[in-house]
């Protein structure tokens, strides 16, 4: 919030044609509101593998010490096709999307569900 | 033999296909029947013990009939208004700030570009 108020400050403050460094910070001030307004922009690939590394951990048929990125659902995690099912509801609920009954086929470990979540983001933003 | 192996084969990978998909509808109709989320968790684990119940049947036809009336007591009960995700096709909030077209920019500084 501290951060949205002085980019608006910033950008409410009259830019007084001077050569130098004060030009510079007037920029940079317009660019982080321009960022700060926009929420897709916010979200980043390493965010959204920590929410999706915690959502999985969460879930209690899993034993939270053997997930990593790039373990298997079925395989490492043990898992069968409803407990799948389950935990895609799961995702769906914590992003707001929809996973169709084909894509949440491939969606076998935290870094598919990672990409496919990032690309479902972006494409609605 | 093979064939009629082969086939065996492909009608058991449709019928898990058919019950993986049943169970995730049935489970997203669960939510939209349930008022708090509290109750929904005693719906969901009886839903799933409804489908851990049948988990070793091995007689195919017997599947495939238990799958159609699955199916029939889904169609049965299904939410009149179900919850659809915001942004999704159906959604409240369905296309409603649309990405403008490629090929066209917004210039934020209009009339100040001598400035910078």
């Amino acid at each position: 919030m501290q951060n949205l108020r002085n980019a608006i400050l910033s950008y409410m403050r009259v830019g007084i044609p001077v050569k130098g460094p004060s030009v510079q910070k007037w920029l940079n001030g317009h660019c982080e509101l321009l960022r700060a307004c926009s929420t897709a922009a916010n979200i980043n690939q390493d965010q959204i593998m920590n929410r999706v590394i915690g959502l999985v951990k969460k879930f209690d048929k899993i034993d939270s010490a053997k997930v990593t990125e790039d373990a298997d659902f079925q395989k490492d995690l043990s898992l069968d096709s409803l407990d799948r099912v389950e935990l895609v509801m799961a995702f769906e609920e914590e992003f707001s999307i929809e996973i169709p009954d084909v894509e949440a086929d491939k969606l076998k470990s935290c870094t598919d569900v990672a990409k496919y979540v990032k690309s479902k983001v972006s494409e609605t933003s | 033999m093979s064939v009629t192996t082969a086939s065996y084969v492909a009608r058991r990978a449709a019928q898990k296909e058919r019950v993986c998909t049943l169970y995730r509808r049935a489970l997203k109709d669960t939510l939209n029947w349930a008022v708090h989320r509290h109750l929904f968790y005693s719906d969901a684990d009886a839903l799933r013990e409804k489908f851990e119940a049948n988990k070793h049947v091995e007689d195919i036809e017997l599947i495939d009939r238990m799958i159609a009336a699955g199916e029939a007591t889904y169609n049965k009960w299904r939410h009149p208004d179900p919850y659809i995700v915001p942004w999704a096709p159906g959604g409240s909030k369905f296309c409603r700030n649309p990405t403008p077209p490629p090929g066209i920019e917004i210039i934020h500084n209009y009339g100040m570009e001598e400035r910078e």
